[in-house]
């Protein structure tokens, strides 16, 4: 069971990475503003959308459901935890007991559900459409997530991320060729999960992932704002706890938690940057055809599995 | 008084067998035979839970040997904890369903309601007798019993689709057990006994013991319902009436895994890894296509069903990797996987019989299986919503719920197979693993169409629109099993040694430890994986404070919510059939994985005795003819021709007739005066 410091810091952990992703995503779409050769809304432009969102009245269709009603609060509060359960600030996770790669996919999961089942009980076809997409789009990503993490779960003989992070970061030469394949296809998906072109077009909310947002307004639709914000962090983390985690406190004293709480913002901003960048230098395809695309990310998922037999 | 075990098993035969003659006797008034037949089940169910309790807690082997009237087999009882973990599954499933069934029956008075009593009746008793017995020949007779009074169910309502899927379900069924009626013979005539103690103790050479294990787990297979002898499955389960849906699904599924593990495990002991393998494949596959081919079907019965075949795969994945790591000597392995084994077999029988009796009060409310006149049910039906809300999250092994829990050990026990065995098993595991991933993926997708399309949006029918809550016993029984859903998903860490303890039983007693306090336990491996239901479930719970705290805090002067007008249709006026349809709503998936669905019109067995009928039909249009050509044609020319003979005598003179009659007169004479 965890003890009070490890919660008091999960907790920080958590709303530290909350704080930070309306920063994100307003990079994100700094980043895509500049490559459309537009000024864009300034970085801090999501954190202004959001407040004012919670000020407004909550507005739905008289079909919508009680799933429709509970499902942001249940998405934000899942993905929190996730947040809170992550090897963050520290090499291992703070809530041990949850940091699970398998437990890890089905939160997701459960967030998916949620997402999706209230775009259906929304009653709007368009949410509808999205939703189906989404969870299409889920069984997609799958396969790959679970491989590229379970190849490196196999190298480390344990499936607790944060012993496979303190392990990796300690090691790579142990087999360089199938760690480094895993992080590609394991980085892929998080490109996915991001909600990211070819995938989806965040600023067209009739689309994949955000179909779903079609009928939420006010202060619901603030929470799923901040819930699929936090949720884009927490992939992005989730790549750099697993697979890069430099900078973080290997002990639990003040000097590497003050590098750590700044190497984090840093690092994230990076790998937002970098997916903005690739994002915005892609055409979008048709989403019927999204599964040849994500048969790459499996090849690569499938290849460094081959070479963790063989021992590269 | 107390009774044994045993006497407990044999009245709550007894009270099933009661249930089933007063329900026939009392055909009269069947308002009487439904109760009566009820009232048997609930008792009846709670004796077997009395007789399952003291084996489970205790470990103990309760062994009854009687001479019955045959001389070759003796009729041997024998609960050991296995059979008492079956017992304990039947018996609790069995008492919500009679139930459950207090109410729905009711739907079929005057149309036989009693005759559904006594086969109900008959058909629980059988299971339970079944999985005692300890003989092979007794065996069989119960296994036959079980087949012929499920065969009732499935054809009661008595019009095409279930007579045609009953006649499909009797020949799979049979053929299945004439494979294990050889795999038995084969080893009866090793050891000259039908006892299955003496099949214990048999040491055969690994090629006849291998023979053995694919007779029987084919037959047992066919009766489980996996890929690819599952097609009479998604026919015949929706088929019956909703009560004995979940029964088939639910039980009788399981009798087919207890088989394969009876055999392979318990009589065979798990030589050769390759079995494991077998087993194994074949549950991923089914695991795979079952949830694949739920995910394409608008019947809300059928795509249960199919997901039926979803979860025997998920469970014969536990059971393939428990047997390689018996075969291999990793019995930590072994017993890991077998307990995710039994712990899902437990778990699937909770939420699957919670979704068929869910479906069941829709389909007596609103009187349609079909998605696409359902929508919109949630507000007029609010408790059957929630009791299927939470078996659809269980089913979907979405944390806290006891999907997730036996999932989760699967998962560890593929990865301890990956981590640790040969190179094939190191193959193997991954594989296996990444497919289980895939089934996850695909069943939340199923169950997110199977709720949204029946309890949200709007109604599509005037029957979904004025349907009202399922009565009370219906909703009592669905309660039961929600609770326990949640129940066996955050009390894991206390129920979890229990199976482990059922899987040791089967692995030379090794005890795996799965639970440490409030944390489960993966047992064995370098670094042993943890997590902990209670504190999930806890923070879970507690998380949505955040938002809450959010919405509290940043009000501003908000305006209260308000729900109203129709839903966004780009300006254009929203109508009913606007909704997303329920193969709309998979359409993405239909289309990239098509070449699977193709390959179940290729793979069914129903499609190869359909093709052999009509190769049967068409032959013997070719050969009737041949009889006309070679028989009955020529009879008819001869005829023809006779009479054509004949025809010349008749000239229409009336002179040649009085010549007839002359020369008739005189050879009369002549013949008379000689």
């Amino acid at each position: 069971m965890p003890n009070l410091t490890m919660i008091v810091l999960a907790v920080v952990q958590g709303l530290t990475l909350l704080l930070l992703a309306p920063l994100m995503t307003g990079v994100s779409r700094m980043i895509r503003a500049r490559m459309h050769s537009r000024r864009g809304p300034g970085v801090l432009q999501d954190y202004r959308d959001v407040i004012k969102l919670f000020r407004r009245q909550d507005v739905a269709p008289a079909s919508a459901g009680c799933v429709f009603r509970a499902a942001p609060y249940v998405i934000l509060g899942a993905v929190f935890l996730l947040a809170m359960a992550l090897p963050a600030l520290t090499r291992h996770s703070p809530l041990s007991a949850l940091a699970d790669l398998i437990t890890f996919a089905y939160l997701f999961a459960l967030v998916r559900f949620f997402f999706s089942l209230s775009g259906v009980d929304s009653g709007s076809s368009f949410a509808g459409i999205g939703a189906g997409r989404e969870l299409t789009l889920g069984i997609l990503v799958e396969p790959t997530m679970i491989l590229s993490l379970l190849v490196v779960a196999l190298i480390e003989g344990t499936t607790n991320l944060g012993a496979i992070g303190a392990g990796i970061g300690g090691n790579y030469l142990q087999s360089p060729a199938a760690i480094g394949l895993a992080m590609l296809a394991f980085a892929f998906t998080v490109f996915i999960e991001m909600g990211k072109l070819p995938f989806d077009m965040a600023e067209a909310e009739q689309e994949l992932q955000e179909g779903p947002l079609t009928e939420y307004s006010g202060p619901s639709l603030a929470l799923l704002k901040l819930g699929l914000g936090l949720k884009k962090v927490v992939m992005a983390q989730f790549l750099l706890g697993v697979f890069l985690p430099f900078g973080c406190a290997a002990a639990l004293d003040a000097g590497s938690l003050a590098i750590a709480a700044v190497a984090l913002p840093l690092k994230l901003l990076v790998v937002f940057a970098l997916a903005g960048l690739i994002e915005n230098s892609m055409a979008r395809g048709r989403f019927l055809l999204t599964s040849r695309v994500t048969w790459i990310g499996f090849g690569l998922a499938a290849l460094s599995f081959v070479f963790y037999l063989t021992g590269l | 008084m107390s009774l044994t075990p045993l006497g407990c098993l044999l009245l709550s035969v007894l009270l099933f067998l009661a249930g089933a003659v007063l329900s026939a006797v009392l055909a009269r008034c069947e308002r009487l035979a439904i109760n009566l037949s009820a009232l048997a089940g609930v008792a009846g169910g709670v004796a077997g839970l009395f007789a399952a309790a003291p084996v489970l807690l205790s470990g103990h082997t309760e062994l009854l040997t009687v001479a019955g009237p045959f001389a070759f087999a003796h009729f041997t009882a024998r609960l050991d904890m296995f059979s008492a973990l079956m017992v304990a599954v039947i018996s609790l499933l069995a008492l919500v369903a009679s139930l459950y069934a207090q109410s729905y029956v009711r739907e079929y008075q005057g149309r036989g309601a009693w005759a559904m009593g006594l086969f109900m009746n008959s058909f629980i008793a059988a299971m339970l007798a079944l999985v005692a017995v300890d003989n092979a020949f007794w065996f069989l007779v119960f296994f036959e019993a079980m087949s012929l009074a499920s065969y009732f169910l499935v054809i009661f309502d008595q019009d095409e689709e279930s007579v045609g899927a009953g006649l499909l379900y009797f020949l799979i069924a049979h053929a299945g057990s004439v494979l294990i009626m050889i795999a038995f013979f084969i080893l009866y005539s090793h050891s000259g006994s039908l006892d299955f103690q003496s099949f214990r103790t048999l040491r055969l050479p690994l090629p006849t013991a291998s023979l053995v294990f694919v007779l029987a787990f084919l037959g047992f297979g066919a009766k489980a319902g996996m890929v690819p002898l599952h097609s009479w499955l998604p026919r015949a389960h929706p088929a019956a009436p909703s009560h004995g849906s979940a029964m088939m699904s639910g039980v009788m599924v399981k009798i087919g895994v207890f088989g394969i593990v009876k055999v392979g495990i318990d009589l065979l002991g798990a030589q050769a890894s390759w079995w494991g393998l077998l087993v194994l494949a074949v549950g991923a596959v089914s695991a795979v296509l079952g949830v694949l081919y739920a995910l394409a079907e608008q019947d809300i019965k059928r795509l249960l069903a199919y997901s039926t075949v979803e979860n025997v795969g998920i469970i014969l994945m536990g059971v393939g990797a428990g047997m390689i790591g018996l075969a291999t000597g990793h019995v930590a392995l072994a017993s890991l996987a077998l307990m995710a084994a039994f712990y899902h077999l437990f778990n699937h029988a909770l939420f699957k019989g919670l979704m068929f009796f869910g479906a069941g009060s829709i389909l007596y409310r609103t009187h349609t299986r079909d998605m696409t006149q359902l929508g919109g049910l949630a507000r007029r039906m609010p408790l059957t919503a929630l009791a299927f809300l939470v078996g659809a999250m269980s089913i979907c092994a979405l944390p806290p719920f006891n999907g997730f829990v036996s999932e989760w050990f699967s998962y560890q026990a593929l990865f301890a197979m990956s981590h640790d065995g040969d190179f094939m098993m190191r193959l193997a595991g991954p594989v296996a693993m990444v497919m289980l991933a895939l089934t996850g993926a695909l069943a939340a997708m199923c169950f997110v169409k199977a709720w949204g399309m029946s309890f949200s949006g709007q109604a599509q029918s005037e029957h979904a629109e004025h349907a009202e809550e399922a009565p009370f016993s219906m909703v009592l029984a669905m309660g039961v099993l929600a609770v326990l859903c949640v129940l066996s998903g955050i009390g894991a860490p206390w129920l979890a040694p229990l199976f482990a303890r059922v899987a040791a039983s089967l692995t030379g007693g090794f005890m795996v430890p799965v639970a440490q306090g409030l944390a489960l336990h993966s047992g064995q491996l370098n670094t042993p994986a943890t997590v902990s239901t209670p504190l999930l479930a806890l923070l879970l719970l507690a998380a949505p404070l955040l938002p809450f705290l959010l919405v509290g805090a940043l009000r501003g002067s908000r305006m209260t919510r308000r729900h109203g007008g129709d839903a966004w249709a780009c300006g254009y006026a929203t109508e009913r059939s606007m909704t997303v349809s329920p193969q709309g709503f998979v359409q993405p998936v239909r289309f990239m994985f098509g070449a699977l669905y193709r390959l179940r019109e290729t793979l069914s067995p129903a499609a190869f005795a359909t093709r052999g009928l009509n190769g049967a039909v068409a032959g013997a249009t070719r050969v009737e003819p041949l009889w006309d050509e070679y028989l009955i044609a020529p009879i008819v020319a001869g005829v023809q021709k006779l009479a054509r003979r004949v025809a010349v005598l008749q000239r229409g003179d009336f002179r040649v007739y009085c010549l007839y009659v002359v020369v008739a007169l005189v050879t009369l004479l002549l013949i008379s005066v000689r």
